[in-house]
């Protein structure tokens, strides 16, 4: 089996999907969100990054057999059986490397580990198919439902709409998630669309996330400027308001 | 207000003096007419029960307090007094069996204080010929008639009170009446059974005892409880307010001597069955605990495969506060390790802990001791000829370092100097052990709460307990060790990066001028990255240690116990220890407890307790610590399962304890800035919760160099 590009392997992560599960970050993206707590993996190249705090390195980025990242990832079956978890590919955009990953999910789920894939689906439709028979579903991330703005992040609402519709026919577990991002999909006006987007869709649950700015000392360390950087997290008021135009819609759950 | 706050409140409200119980025993010691010395040590023991006035607060439900003894003496008056009885009284060191102990409250709680006495009437006449039972069976009477005076004088004091300003009658009256119940043979209610646990160990703090478990109370408790439940005396909270009235007065101690009693209660676990015992008691116990919000009370959970979900729920839901409560301990582990030691199963399953997490055969075996075997050293002494760091410190010297060509060697070695260590150790402790000479450091009053003392006529350090006594050794530095075993054999062995006197130069240089080498051996595999190359030589250290302690006895028979869990010893082990080979510097604190180095077990907390389940931990019968810190928002529903799941899993696998913290870091980094506004943060450092503020700043930054997991 060939390497595949990842930044960092995540055991023990509760916030991606069901039970305990150890998520991939795979490298490379082809959207450019500018909130983005990942910058390190828009690129498939490797990263330095230096800390001027603690005057420390790291290159994150490296290309890893898959025999190898299997048997990591089944170091953890126990965990995986005993809580209802298994592995969640994220990134960067995982699904850039349906093609790549395809051996390693069919392996999983001949393990009888549980795969999920962090996506937001800007990837033609043929990407999902070769990896749908083999997964639980898709944590799929729907960051706006107004086709400009998502072109100004480098996607293609029609096209992401247009996968959610197939998968959703094909029956595959979805578990929307909406990054709650302020200036950019908070207003009472982008609620709307997204819920009237998702609910044409017949999508019945949503899950809300929260923007934070954790990933700042990421940019400061590989020499970006975040435009985010001063973004005051949304205060709990404000969170209560959003949460609630979107109850309206759906079965609604918030990251905390 | 809740009772508790307002009791609380009172407690922090009057004025503070020194604990002193010296002054009240030197009066009946002296005075005394007995020749025998347990008597006359009975003697001091009485007046140190009868003559401290008795005292209610106007919050109690349960009455004993440590107050009476609090004097408005200056230090120096205390040090005199404490000198004077010095010869015969306390001699509270861990190497004495004087505290950290679980009585035996199961057989007074069914016989009553009277039925004790009886017992010693009848062993009386089975020792008619043996003056020296004879004169220890009187002894203990007499301390167990000043019981009965001092339960007395609470009687007539909440009579007295019934018109003073602030009490309540009807709760002076509840007291009143719990108390008089204990004078007429064997308590009948869940308060009475209580009152009696209260009023034992209260006498116990007087005998300066420290770390005096409250043992199975879920257990013990639980028939009162259900009897009274049934017949309408009792409500759910109405237990939980009596149990928060007792726990309150646990930190009587921080109040008034500005230190935490470490006082262990344990739940769940077995039946004498071996059937699941969680009760709803269990559960009433981690509310109360978790209501009063105080370190003390030092809740342990006993956890079985057949311990209910919703049972180690409630005890997450309980650690998410922040109170880091209960310690979960698994419970197959810990038997398999006490049956080691030949223990009847029956009471192996009725064991208990006592202080921070020290597995104990309630009321069978003398009280604790305990010692640090700080294991890093053996390494240095191999490493530079038998000296060490710290320059008085001198082991053998094993094979020059130009013999050792290889790791088999290498351990061959090190296992020759760790031998010798342990045969030190143990005989250090041993020589120490039998110092104090149990006739004169008879505890009459104690033996009253250990099996077969009163029917062999013995002191419970003088042969009476049903099991000899044991001793823990608290292997330190398993992470140190591991990481610095793995890095020897990567880069000195394997890889030829350089040789053993090249590190043995780095280190002595404290890598100044080394530093590519450090570089290279903190690259090496470290403990609790689920990695096997470093986890065998945790696997080594686990059993190895156990095996060599294995070899030796205590001074009456008894076997000794390994523990990983050193408290916060090893950061002042730590200070004695020059740089060491997995790129720690000198001085640095040593791996914690049973943890990897903080800040090592960089994969997660998956890969981190797949490590950790790898020692054989049923060679630690005294038990092991692991600590966690997890943000707060682990412990949300949803995420909580999911914990509870990692836990069951670790358990599964053959870990033994954890002690779980739930506190970010910024909320460290900000009680540091600002001590201030952090008065109750409470966190577990190793084995028992403290006042975040108030610990060393060694210890704050070591708390917060636990890896954090989100």
């Amino acid at each position: 089996m060939a390497g595949i590009n990842i930044s960092n392997i995540q055991h023990f992560s509760v916030g991606d999907g069901d039970g305990i599960r150890t998520t991939v970050f795979m490298k490379g993206c082809n959207l450019r969100c500018p909130w983005c707590h990942n910058p390190e993996n828009l690129t498939a190249a490797p990263v330095t990054l230096h800390y001027k705090a603690t005057g420390r390195s790291e290159t994150l980025g490296r290309s890893v057999g898959l025999d190898e990242l299997l048997s990591e990832l089944l170091e953890d079956r126990d965990f995986y059986s005993s809580s209802g978890g298994g592995v969640t590919f994220s990134g960067g955009e995982a699904m850039l490397y349906a093609k790549e990953l395809l051996p390693l999910v069919r392996a999983l789920r001949d393990e009888g580990v549980s795969v999920l894939i962090d996506t937001a689906g800007c990837v033609p439709y043929s990407q999902f198919e070769k990896l749908n028979p083999f997964v639980s579903g898709y944590l799929f991330d729907l960051k706006t439902a107004d086709p400009k703005k998502y072109r100004e992040i480098g996607g293609d609402l029609e096209l992401v709409c247009e996968n959610l519709r197939r998968l959703r026919e094909e029956g595959i577990r979805l578990c929307i998630r909406i990054p709650l991002i302020p200036d950019f999909n908070c207003d009472g006006e982008s609620v709307e669309a997204i819920c009237r987007a998702l609910s044409d869709i017949g999508i019945d649950t949503v899950e809300l996330l929260p923007f934070h700015r954790l990933g700042s000392a990421k940019y400061e360390a590989m020499g970006l400027d975040y435009a985010y950087k001063k973004r005051e997290p949304l205060t709990r008021e404000e969170l209560i308001a959003i949460e609630g135009r979107y109850k309206k819609f759906f079965k609604t759950k918030i990251e905390k | 207000m809740s009772l508790t706050k307002e009791l609380k409140k009172e407690m922090s409200a009057l004025p503070k003096g020194v604990f002193c119980p010296e002054h009240f025993f030197a009066k009946g010691y002296f005075s005394s007419a007995h020749s025998t010395p347990y008597e006359r040590k009975a003697d001091g023991i009485v007046s140190l029960f009868c003559d401290p006035e008795p005292f209610i607060y106007k919050n109690d439900l349960i009455v004993g307090s440590i107050y009476p003894l609090i004097l408005p003496i200056s230090d120096e008056e205390r040090q005199s007094t404490r000198a004077k009885v010095s010869a015969v009284f306390t001699g509270r060191k861990f190497h004495t069996n004087f505290d950290h102990y679980s009585p035996d409250y199961e057989t007074v709680l069914s016989i009553g204080i009277d039925g004790l006495l009886e017992r010693i009437s009848d062993s009386e006449k089975d020792h008619s010929d043996d003056a020296d039972a004879l004169a220890f069976l009187n002894s203990a009477r007499m301390t167990l008639t000043a019981l009965q005076k001092r339960i007395l004088a609470h009687c007539d004091l909440a009579r007295a009170l019934s018109s003073a300003e602030g009490y309540d009658k009807e709760r002076l009256s509840f007291i009143e009446k719990n108390c008089r119940a204990l004078l007429n043979g064997a308590p009948k209610s869940f308060a009475e059974a209580l009152q009696l646990v209260w009023f034992i160990h209260t006498c116990f703090l007087f005998e300066r005892r420290y770390a005096m478990a409250l043992g199975r109370m879920d257990q013990y408790l639980y028939p009162f409880y259900k009897k009274d439940l049934e017949d309408g005396r009792l409500t759910k909270d109405g237990a939980v307010e009596l149990l928060e009235n007792l726990y309150v007065k646990i930190c009587e101690s921080r109040f008034f001597k500005g230190d935490d009693d470490v006082v262990n209660i344990c739940i769940g676990g077995v039946d004498s069955d071996g059937a699941c015992a969680v009760n709803e008691l269990s559960y009433l116990i981690v509310t109360a605990v978790k209501n009063v919000n105080m370190p003390g009370p030092n809740l342990s959970a006993r956890i079985t495969p057949d311990t209910p979900d919703s049972f180690l729920d409630a005890c997450l839901i309980s650690i998410g506060t922040g109170l880091g409560y209960p310690a979960l301990m698994n419970d197959s582990v810990n038997m398999a390790a006490l049956r080691r030691f030949g223990y009847d199963e029956k009471d192996i399953r009725n064991y208990s802990m006592v202080g921070c997490i020290e597995n104990f055969i309630t009321g069978m075996q003398p009280p604790w001791s305990d010692g640090r075997f700080d294991t890093p050293r053996y390494l240095e002494y191999l490493l530079f000829d038998g000296e060490g760091y710290d320059e008085s410190r001198k082991g053998i010297r094993t094979a020059p370092l130009s013999e050792i060509t290889s790791m088999e060697l290498f351990m061959e070695n090190l296992e020759e100097q760790i031998s010798f260590g342990v045969e030190s150790y143990v005989q250090d402790f041993n020589e120490k052990n039998i110092i104090l000479d149990p006739e004169n450091y008879s505890s009459p009053f104690l033996s009253c709460f250990c099996k077969d003392c009163i029917g062999r006529g013995r002191d419970i350090n003088m042969g009476g307990s049903r099991y000899p006594s044991v001793h823990g050794a608290a292997l330190m530095g398993v992470g140190t060790m591991s990481d610095s075993l793995a890095a020897i054999e990567k880069v000195v062995f394997n890889d030829k990066e350089a040789t053993l006197e090249e590190l043995a130069a780095a280190l002595k240089a404290n890598f100044e001028g080394y530093e590519p080498l450090r570089e290279k051996l903190l690259a090496a595999p470290k403990y609790g990255n689920n990695d096997q190359f470093v986890d065998k030589y945790a696997v080594w250290f686990t059993s190895f240690l156990s095996g060599q302690f294995d070899r030796y006895r205590t001074y009456d028979g008894g076997g000794f116990y390994t523990a990983m869990a050193a408290n916060t010893s090893n950061i002042d082990a730590g200070k004695k220890i020059g740089a060491t080979p997995d790129g720690r510097l000198a001085k640095a604190p040593l791996s914690d407890a049973a943890s990897p180095t903080y800040g090592r077990d960089t994969k997660g907390m998956t890969s981190a307790l797949l490590s950790l389940s790898k020692p054989d931990y049923t060679r630690c019968a005294c038990g092991t610590v692991v600590n966690q810190k997890y943000s707060p928002s682990m412990f949300t529903d949803g995420k909580r399962e999911k914990l509870l799941q990692l836990i069951k899993v670790y358990f599964s696998k053959g870990g033994q304890e954890l002690q779980i913290n739930a506190t970010s870091s910024d909320i460290l980094r900000d009680a540091m800035k600002h001590p201030e506004n952090y008065g109750s943060l409470v966190v577990r450092v190793s084995g028992f919760s403290a006042l975040y503020v108030t610990l060393d700043r060694d210890v704050q930054e070591d708390i917060l160099r636990r890896t954090q997991y989100e």
